[in-house]
């Protein structure tokens, strides 16, 4: 038997792999060498080019503070007891990332417009969410939630919960026994699904035009200059929201994966 | 001391009920029972942990049912050590200071020092539990546990995932340390031999409910119900009705005034090549024989009664025992326990 012959199914694998890093990557390098340095300079220069894309880098990070805030303690409540129809609620959390983007924004329209209640009460106190910055962060809030629930509660459910009655029964609070050992525990896998959530949340185009088609995000202005003036307008503003988004990606998920300090774990 | 009032506790299909103990102070208390039968929630119930429905959870005169597991000065020991992977040894074993509101207290460090000590531990202080061996974890949760000065200290099968080599040190030393530290403890465990060696009282849990508590010997040469008799190792059990008519069984039946079961331990079971000086003599023939390592168990038929007997390696071998070899068997009327079938 020739002992250095590959097994078969890992060659498949590898094959498997190799495509889909090409299927992946491909894309996102091809649109590079659509476009030039200079005109992607010029963009750079352009108001309505960099204030969509803070736009997006700052709504996206509401949503995902937001998401962190009410998500991270109902995660835990959800990891921690188990109750008749938990199924049904881990269900509904999980509906907006199976829903397409523009019927989550269709229904978050019927819900904010003056027509329904909530959107009258709102009007009534002089609150206007529709085309607002508000209408973008409550649609990525809407889409992006669930990533970060979903890990959070994952990472709780790793944390024996007999890590945690050791530390009550050691004069710790509920309280003091979460910061102290479950999320500090679980605050990587938490970090990692808050970089999902950012992520879901900047990428999202479907939700966001229904609700606010201005201001404009960079996917919105990507849209509109890909159907107004054609690709070669598109692609610049493409390019620089990849390397914006890889940028800040890698650098949390560095943070995430914590270089040289899992030791512990 | 520990007082238990009727507590019952309810979860989803199991509950405790009823339950009423008694635990004196400096004792080495050991909750004995099968799986499932509601041990490590009676534990946790203890320390504040699981909610209780019903009852009352006293502790050195003061009721603390409704106190928070934090307030209760008691501490437990899981038998995975559930120690905090993201924290070195000597932090592991530090944790419960940061909550002490005299932390500077000289005598936390005497404490500390004294563990480390007792424990052997010194030389693994810096190393975080991942990188520690099973024996070594169970020391460290031991430490962590005892450093708060605990006015109870719980363990939950903490020997139970450990090696046998590594379980009798950490057994010796739990020992040592009971001794040592007079804390009054509370154990749950399954396995009766670990009992006996460490408690000096003991409660046998079936199905949530205790059926019964006292001195580790007495429980274990009278345990009253068939249940408690087979948990304990009483592994001779005969019924009355069953020894009527076997020649040499007379003597035997006549020991059962109002029990439904004679009980007699393997170990109390003397096998001999000539008929021995003991006041119950039958003879037998070894029908099974399967060597454990440490010791044989024997399975000696003698007239369609099967009798099991303990026997060394050594002993064996001086006897020249074999399977189908006819050989004399023997016990004395006060290694007889008379045992009720509830």
């Amino acid at each position: 038997m020739n002992r250095k012959r590959p097994e078969l199914l890992f060659a498949v694998s590898q094959i498997s792999g190799l495509l889909i890093l090409f299927f992946i990557m491909y894309p996102i390098i091809n649109i590079v060498f659509w476009t030039k340095p200079g005109i992607i300079l010029e963009a750079l220069k352009d108001k309505e080019v960099m204030d969509s894309i803070f736009l997006s880098i700052g709504t996206a990070t509401l949503a995902t503070v937001i998401s962190f805030l009410f998500g991270v303690p109902f995660a835990y409540f959800l990891a921690r007891r188990e109750f008749k129809g938990k199924s049904l609620v881990e269900s509904i959390v999980d509906i907006p990332v199976v829903i397409p983007h523009t019927v989550a924004g269709v229904c978050l329209l019927t819900v904010l417009s003056p027509r329904c209640w909530f959107g009258q009460m709102l009007a009534k106190m002089g609150i206007e969410l529709l085309g607002t910055i508000t209408a973008i962060v409550v649609a990525m809030t809407f889409v992006s939630m669930p990533f970060l629930i979903n890990a959070a509660k994952e990472a709780f459910q790793w944390v024996s919960p007999r890590m945690e009655n050791v530390s009550r029964t050691l004069g710790a609070s509920h309280i003091k026994t979460f910061f102290y050992i479950t999320f500090s525990l679980s605050w990587r896998d938490i970090l990692t699904g808050m970089i999902l959530t950012w992520a879901r949340a900047i990428s999202e185009f479907g939700a966001i035009i229904i609700l606010a088609y201005h201001p404009m995000i960079a996917p919105t202005l990507i849209f509109e200059r890909f159907t107004s003036y054609g690709m070669m307008y598109a692609v610049p503003v493409t390019v620089i929201l990849i390397f914006i988004c890889l940028l800040i990606f890698v650098l949390l998920r560095l943070v995430a994966s914590g270089v040289g300090n899992r030791r512990a774990i | 001391m520990i007082q238990i009032r009727d507590l019952y506790l309810c979860l989803d299909k199991f509950y405790l009920d009823g339950v009423n103990l008694t635990i004196n102070s400096g004792d080495f208390f050991v909750f004995l029972g099968p799986t499932g039968s509601g041990k490590t929630v009676l534990l946790e119930s203890i320390a504040g942990l699981k909610p209780v429905q019903g009852g009352k959870v006293i502790i050195n005169g003061e009721d603390v049912t409704d106190k928070k597991p934090e307030e209760r000065n008691i501490t437990i020991c899981y038998q995975d050590c559930a120690l905090f992977p993201h924290m070195s040894v000597k932090d592991n074993i530090k944790y419960g200071l940061r909550f002490k509101k005299d932390k500077n207290n000289s005598k936390y460090r005497q404490n500390f020092d004294l563990l480390v000590g007792l424990l052997k531990i010194e030389h693994i202080l810096d190393r975080y539990p991942l990188y520690l061996s099973g024996g070594e974890k169970q020391r460290v949760a031991l430490a962590r546990a005892l450093i708060v000065g605990p006015d109870i200290l719980l363990l939950d099968e903490p020997l139970a995932a450990l090696d046998v080599g590594i379980k009798e040190k950490i057994e010796v030393e739990l020992k040592k340390l009971h001794q040592a530290l007079k804390t009054t403890t509370v154990m749950v465990t399954h396995d009766f031999r670990e009992a006996y060696y460490l408690a000096n009282r003991v409660g046998i849990i079936k199905n949530g409910k205790l059926i019964k508590t006292g001195l580790i010997e007495e429980v274990f040469q009278k345990p009253g119900s068939l249940f408690v008799a087979k948990f304990v190792g009483i592994k001779n059990l005969f019924q009355k009705e069953k020894l009527q008519g076997k020649a040499g069984f007379e003597s035997v039946g006549q020991l059962l005034p109002d029990g439904d079961y004679l009980g007699v331990r393997p170990e109390h079971i003397v096998i001999s090549n000539v008929e021995p000086l003991t006041e119950h003599v039958f003879k037998g023939v070894i029908s099974q024989t399967k060597n454990h390592g440490v010791f044989l168990e024997l399975d000696i038929a003698c007239q369609g009664v099967f009798i099991k007997s303990f026997l060394t390696p050594n002993r064996y071998g001086e006897l020249d025992l074999f399977d189908g070899k006819n050989i004399f068997i023997g016990f004395n009327s006060k290694q007889v326990c008379v045992v009720s079938e509830q």
